[in-house]
């Protein structure tokens, strides 16, 4: 395009200077430094809510583990006392006297709900950060693997299909009644296929970025396999891992709501127990916040880590640096 | 496409014998199998050697191992000649203890544990369990058996070939005349009005081929679908028929027996199936038939278990694709709008809540503030019972194909040849309708099949919060009483659908979507 330099009014020799070429300096890149972590941060706190939402998950989690910790939680400590079943929170508080334990009043045997949804929170948040471990480690590791080789995806297509097809909830009952309902026979139940299809839908991510043309240049420049998957795909693969992880983490909370509803699940009272336990409760007239206590807190957890998670996966995609 | 299409379904097949061969090796191998007694009557009443009988011709009943008893052995060498009948009848009895027996026992006995050694079996022999004066103790009868456990391989071989009856003239094993199939032009239960039958005799069933006034119209008991017998929770039915038979009231019509017989019944005398001996052991049945072909399943008035699972669950489809198509499409064209904000937090809501919570959340709303019946009732003539479950199966689907709709659409919108379409002058919405709506639909065609068929398996949690009558907990109900048959049968039945519904949208994909082939030859 041209310019009419001369409206700028200066003189040729003021708008270019003669300059020396230097290959040291033709190598030097002058764009500002970029920190892919500051970044994603920068990104991911630009929006107020995710402040928010980030605060109230630390403040449930933390709660979760510190208030067990800190009070005693003896759930059938009121057994014997008739007068303190199923109590709405007005009703524990005037027969208990103000305390923090009682404000979502009391249970089926007396016990503190507040206590109890905490409890349940605890062993719950536990079980899915274990089980996502597992699961997005195996996972992603396996899915990369599947992902590059094509004589493993051959192998790997077929177990997929056959293990996809086994009932979950069979297994789990099966697996659940081998190794007798604990916290652990529980992650094994949820761990042993899980991986399986985090691993699948990496595996169709790497497909798709494995082939673009600047991974086949690369290989043409000679770069190796570990190297294209570490410093070219795993850029990419960040913000689908952190998405998946998103969905991941509450999915094992809402799984395990779930097996304990159909009479499947832990041994302890996790939430999902709570829930169970308490259903009748539900239609009871004066009854509801003992049952209704641990579906919100449940839910709660479930939102807003799947909220932090989802915008976290959001912040941590390049494209958003911009 | 036809071979490419055969190379699929075998494969399917494969994978579905391979999963049952799973879930065998899972329920019949790794499990306790004293678990099925958990539920069992009889068991606490038994006791010492009555008590390891009992548990084992159960064992046999439930398909884990093959059981002989000594005189079992003895009546079959006695029917097939090799030793006369009071040889039979001496040697039958046990003696308390192996000293005590007679000779021919002895020598029987012997050959017994031999010849079942030799193909595998283990061989017991309980000594009578007496008490101090030398009386028997209850169920210390002596006692003398092989068992082996059935192989994974014959277990799964019997279960595949014996996964359609084909009824046969030679079904029967006792004398009952001349055998054979006749084509009548005057059904006998049609009341001498036109309507063609084919009947058998030898057959299991009665009627093999009949018309009658029920959808399809034309029905036939020739070949039978026999995914496994329930054990506990339908006791001697087929998983099949468990999902497939109408629930609730009898429907009482007038009927005319054979005999002439008439009287208001629920009985389907189109369903006869052959009891032998049955008029002789009942009064009732011998003033009503002419033949043994005496058992009838009976009419009700409800829809089967699958049926109730597949009306709520289609209309739930129907109704998420009615609403979930337009609000995603609205989402993606309105993007960061406010409508879009608001979808976006409730596919938040629908998927991080558990599915429980807002199942709950609905029935209360629902059932206090709409009135609405939240428990189902078979007998009430009312539909508004129908409304909840459909609205708590139909939620999830709008929030999934909202969400898939809207992020399909957004991907199309920045592709470049909707940049080049604009440039050649379309206007916006020929651009929408015409190449947007149709790409980014390809990918939720092909999940169309799979919703349909899985509408047939029922929703567990949505049929068990309103006590919806459905296939959904069944699977969770046979794990919890340990019946075998129904897992699987349950499991074979799913897998059988998953693997019919990701063919079938394939070939709808490749129908919508002409870019798409299954042939190598295309490309």
């Amino acid at each position: 395009m041209e310019y009419d330099y001369s409206k700028l009014g200066l003189s040729t020799a003021e708008l270019f200077s003669y300059q020396d070429h230097s290959d040291l300096d033709s190598e030097k890149i002058t764009a500002p430094r970029y920190s892919y972590w500051r970044s994603v941060f920068r990104v991911f706190f630009q929006k107020k809510l995710n402040i928010f939402v980030l605060a109230l998950l630390a403040f449930v989690i933390l709660f979760a583990y510190l208030y067990p910790a800190f009070t005693e939680y003896d759930r059938f400590g009121q057994l014997a006392n008739a007068e303190a079943k199923h109590l709405g929170p007005l009703a524990a508080l005037s027969h208990f006297g103000f305390s923090i334990k009682y404000i979502l009043g009391t249970g089926a045997s007396g016990n503190a709900t507040f206590d109890a949804i905490w409890n349940g929170a605890q062993i719950s948040i536990s079980l899915a950060c274990i089980c996502a471990a597992i699961n997005m480690t195996v996972g992603v590791v396996v899915g990369a693997i599947w992902g590059f080789s094509k004589k493993v995806d051959t192998v790997m297509m077929v177990v997929y299909n056959i293990v996809g097809n086994v009932p979950t909830v069979l297994l789990i009952a099966v697996l659940v009644l081998i190794f007798r309902p604990s916290f652990w026979s529980m992650v094994l139940a949820l761990t042993i296929t899980g991986w399986i299809f985090i691993a699948y839908f990496i595996r169709t991510q790497v497909i798709i970025i494995r082939d673009r043309e600047y991974n086949l240049a690369s290989r043409c420049l000679g770069t190796g396999t570990v190297k294209i998957a570490m410093k070219n795909i795993l850029p990419f693969m960040t913000s689908v891992i952190v998405t998946q992880l998103a969905t991941e983490l509450p999915s094992y909370i809402s799984m395990e709501v779930f097996l304990a509803y159909i009479g499947i699940g832990l041994p302890e009272m996790s939430l999902g127990r709570l829930i169970y336990a308490s259903e009748s409760a539900m239609v009871t007239p004066g009854w509801g916040f003992e049952f209704w206590s641990p579906v919100a807190i449940s839910s709660i957890i479930t939102v807003v880590l799947y909220v932090v998670g989802l915008n976290l996966g959001d912040a941590s995609d390049p494209r958003t640096h911009m | 496409m036809l071979k490419y299409l055969i190379k699929r379904v075998l494969y399917g097949i494969g994978a579905i014998c391979v999963v049952v061969a799973i879930v065998m090796v899972m329920i019949y191998s790794m499990l306790d199998r004293s678990q099925v007694f958990a539920g069992d009557a009889v068991y606490p009443k038994t006791a010492s050697n009555a008590r390891v009988v009992y548990c084992n011709t159960k064992w046999e009943e439930y398909g884990y191992l093959d059981y002989v008893s000594y005189q079992e052995y003895v009546q079959q060498l006695a029917r097939s000649g090799e030793i006369d009948e009071a040889t039979a009848s001496a040697a039958a009895v046990l003696g308390r203890k192996p000293e005590d027996d007679s000779a021919e026992t002895a020598e029987l006995t012997a050959r017994f544990e031999e010849e079942y050694r030799s193909k595998g079996y283990q061989v017991q022999r309980l000594n009578a369990d007496v008490n101090k004066r030398g009386k028997l103790k209850n169920g210390g009868q002596q006692a003398m058996f092989a068992v082996k456990d059935r192989p994974l391989t014959s277990r799964l071989w019997e279960y595949f070939t014996g996964l359609i009856d084909v009824d046969n003239i030679h079904y029967v094993e006792e004398d009952i005349g001349e055998r054979g199939i006749t084509f009548t032009l005057r059904d006998p239960l049609a009341e001498g009005k036109f309507s063609p039958a084919i009947m058998g005799n030898g057959t299991r069933h009665k009627y093999l081929l009949y018309f009658d006034s029920k959808f399809p119209f034309i029905h036939q008991n020739i070949a039978t679908i026999c995914l496994g017998q329930s054990y506990t929770v339908n006791t001697g039915v087929d998983v099949f028929d468990t999902m497939t038979r109408s629930q609730g009231s009898y429907v009482l019509r007038p009927t005319t027996y054979p005999t002439g017989h008439a009287e208001n019944s629920a009985d389907d005398l189109h369903s006869a199936t052959y009891q032998a001996g049955s008029r002789e052991s009942s009064q009732i049945y011998a003033d009503r038939f002419t033949d043994d072909y005496t058992v009838t399943t009976t009419v009700r008035a409800g829809l089967s278990k699958m049926g109730y699972s597949f009306s709520i669950g289609i209309i739930a489809t129907i109704l998420a694709y009615l609403l979930g198509m337009p609000i995603g499409v609205a989402m993606a064209l309105k993007k960061d709008k406010l409508l879009d904000k608001i979808g976006n937090v409730y596919i938040v809501f629908i998927i991080a809540v558990p599915s429980l919570a807002y199942i709950f959340l609905f029935k209360a709303i629902g059932g206090s503030v709409f009135h609405l019946p939240t428990t189902f009732d078979i007998e009430s003539p009312s539909k508004l019972i129908y409304i909840l479950p459909i609205i708590s199966l139909a939620l999830p689907q709008i929030a999934s194909l909202m969400k898939w709709l809207r992020r399909y659409m957004i991907d199309q919108m920045n592709s470049d040849y909707v940049k080049f379409a604009r440039s050649n002058g379309l206007t916006e919405g020929e651009i929408f309708s015409k190449h947007i709506l149709k790409n980014a639909a390809i990918p939720i065609v092909h999940g169309i099949p799979g919703t349909i068929l899985y509408a047939m398996t029922g929703a567990i949690i949505t049929e068990r919060v309103y006590v919806v009558p459905g296939a959904g907990n069944l699977l969770t109900e046979a794990i919890a009483k340990y019946d075998n048959g129904v897992i699987v049968g349950v499991t074979l039945f799913y897998a059988v659908l998953s693997v019919v519904s990701i063919i079938l949208g394939d070939l709808l994909m490749a129908a919508v979507d002409p870019r798409i082939s299954f042939t190598s030859k295309g490309r």
